[in-house]
């Protein structure tokens, strides 16, 4: 649907380099990256707000490099939600359609429905500065689906909302996309968001596109240990490939000796990434298990975070295992608890170093 | 034995110099005392030059009436407060523009000079100032030149009163009005811009909307320091009077007493236009700006 073909463009003394991405209409498209990567500035190239130095945009195949942000059909709701706060709420949610011409009395009839289904009808002759934080960012949604958008851009949306309002926030977006079959662009550093929303991602650092495809293939195999780091990836390790058999290469890493699932030859220098769901904890010796790396430590944390804990293991080199709280309770783990760690081969994510 | 009792008495009569600076202590922030009483002394020397002018007017208000009355010092009143409206409007014409220009544009030498340009007539000595405009608008100077052959002549005319008064006036607006613009936050533009407004549009429905108190009180400030400005009119258009002007040439020609009323006149009048004109800002562009 939109496409950049290695588009280039300076800020100040920020640089958006040669990035390439396409967003396909249709999907639920994340940009994620760390504070002051770049992603709003990309956003914000998408809808035209910024014209690249180099580089081409295509939208069906057109070239719109040139063309302004009100001719390109997209509808951009900041984190800050952006309000005018000079204009009621109706005047808010039909600006766009008064601005492309329609008359004020039927812009606002226009709106109604959609002020209904936001829960907002109620709001309707409030100024924005008299709003909940929730209250704003569905007004501010709903000004953006007014004028009918091709594309939908989120700048990080729920960043600013508690738990209980961005669960709901999140079902909505998730509506919007699925329902109405919007093609949506946001921008997060919420790795959680992408699992819950993306169909397809980008992962941005210092201005570059480092990383790009469905999501769970990013999330699960990033392309490099600083995507990995970004995208959450608990157990990174770096080691080198000291055989390969049919496969499944024998890995040192930190002193310990991993077995995984590549194609990484011997003597070759690649970095593991291992989820913590994937690593199976068992309280003292254990049993022997299918898994090929069995690896004896001890419990130097347990960290409770809701219905689950994350269990950092001393095993020559500290590994984290995101168990259950009813497991840590059942097999009694604690600090200094003796335990065993199993990962299987598959389980591991193997970057090598010319990927 | 009664000795003794009081001075194991947990809570011992205060006196009346503690009570008091206690509760001085509770109730005045000095440091705010000190701030007041130091504006205070600022304040007080308008006040005082205000009670003295004051005092003798009044002391003689037939006379001040018959001067506050004649024809000429209307006149001039009309005249100096009309070709101050004159400028102002110019400024809101081309001011704003070029603050919205200055507001939006990202540091660079080109803005950095463009700036600097704007404020000189804030450095310059008004006389300076008068002379600069004299030069370009007389009949000889490059502008003065061209618009005189259609017929729009400067010297000793309203027009050269005016673009005096714009000249001294502008840097209040358009500072002012860049400040302003400057207050609205970039995204509600971006906003509007995908939203379907035209760069034009934005501006007029957003922006300028949320940028009319500062309009206001920028006009209200240049209007100010247009209606006051002597030195930089006289260079150019001595007459027609305009009121700085009137009282200079009678305090010269008719002494003190007669200049004085209508110095006072003047008083009165500007404080009542500019008390309403202050009012009016309550109820222009106002919104809750908590979003």
């Amino acid at each position: 649907m939109i496409e950049f073909d290695r588009v280039s463009l300076a800020l100040g003394s920020f640089r958006l380099n040669d990035v390439s991405l396409t967003i396909r209409k249709g999907d639920y498209y994340f940009i994620v990256g760390p504070s002051g990567a770049g992603k709003t500035v990309l956003l914000e190239a998408i809808a035209g707000l910024h014209r690249p130095d180099s580089g081409r945009v295509l939208l069906r195949g057109e070239e719109i490099t040139a063309l302004p942000p009100e001719k390109r059909k997209v509808a951009l709701v900041y984190q800050d939600y952006s309000l005018f706060p000079n204009m009621r709420v109706s005047d808010n949610v039909s600006y766009g359609l008064r601005v492309q011409g329609m008359g004020k009395k039927e812009a606002r009839a226009e709106v109604a429905p959609l002020l209904e289904r936001f829960g907002i009808a109620h709001l309707t002759d409030r100024y924005p500065g008299t709003l909940s934080g929730g209250e704003q960012q569905r007004v501010a949604l709903a000004r953006a689906i007014a004028v009918k958008p091709d594309i939908l851009l989120l700048d990080e949306p729920l960043s600013a909302l508690d738990p209980v309002t961005q669960e709901k926030f999140i079902d909505d977006l998730r509506r919007l996309h699925r329902e109405d079959g919007l093609t949506v662009v946001q921008v997060s550093h919420s790795r959680r968001e992408a699992h819950l929303l993306a169909t397809r991602m980008a992962v941005i650092i210092d201005g570059a596109l480092v990383d790009e495809g469905k999501a769970g293939i990013v999330l699960n195999t990033p392309k490099s240990r600083e995507v990995a780091s970004f995208v959450g990836i608990e157990n990174i390790l770096d080691g080198t490939v000291t055989a390969n058999e049919d496969g499944l290469a024998t890995v040192v890493a930190g002193g310990l000796v991993f077995e995984a699932v590549t194609d990484a030859t011997a003597g070759e220098e690649v970095t593991l990434c291992i989820r913590a769901d994937d690593v199976v904890l068992a309280a003292g010796g254990g049993r022997r298990t299918s898994a090929r790396n069995t690896l004896a430590g001890t419990v130097v944390q347990v960290v409770e975070n809701g219905p689950v804990a994350e269990v950092r293991v001393d095993a020559g080199v500290t590994l984290t295992a995101v168990l259950t709280r009813r497991s840590v309770q059942d097999l009694g783990i604690v600090s200094g608890t003796p335990a065993t760690l199993s990962v299987k081969a598959t389980a591991i994510h193997v970057i090598r170093s010319f990927s | 034995m009664k000795t003794e009792a009081l001075s194991t008495d947990p809570f011992p009569a205060k006196t009346v110099a503690t009570r008091w600076k206690e509760h001085l202590g509770r109730h005045i922030d000095w440091c705010t005392l000190g701030f007041c009483i130091m504006g205070g002394l600022l304040v007080g020397i308008t006040v005082l030059a205000l009670a003295n002018i004051a005092t003798t007017e009044l002391a003689d208000p037939a006379h001040l009436l018959k001067v506050a009355a004649s024809s000429q010092v209307i006149e001039s009143i009309l005249l100096t407060f009309g070709a101050g409206a004159s400028a102002v409007l110019l400024l809101i014409l081309f001011g704003t523009p070029l603050a919205y220009v200055l507001a939006r544009s990202r540091p660079s030498r080109l803005k950095g000079a463009v700036e600097s340009i704007v404020d000189i007539p804030l450095i310059l000595p008004h006389t300076v100032a008068g002379l600069l405009v004299y030069l370009l608008f007389m009949r000889r100077g490059w502008l003065g030149a061209p618009l005189s052959e259609i017929g729009l002549a400067f010297e000793d005319a309203l027009p050269g009163t005016i673009v005096a008064m714009l000249f001294v006036a502008s840097p209040f607006y358009v500072n002012t009005m860049r400040e302003g613009f400057e207050k609205v936050p970039v995204h509600l533009e971006n906003v509007a811009r995908t939203l379907g407004a035209g760069t034009f549009t934005t501006f007029r429905t957003v922006t300028l909307p949320l940028s009319l108190r500062h309009m206001y009180s920028g006009a209200i400030l240049a209007w100010g320091r247009a209606i006051g400005e002597f030195a930089g009119v006289i260079m150019i258009a001595y007459y027609p009077f305009i009121i700085s002007t009137l009282i200079y040439y009678s305090f010269t020609t008719d002494g003190i007493h007669t200049s004085r009323s209508i110095a006072f006149t003047v008083i009165l009048v500007s404080f009542g236009v500019f008390y309403l004109l202050r009012r009016m800002t309550r109820y222009l562009g106002r919104y809750d700006d908590r979003v």
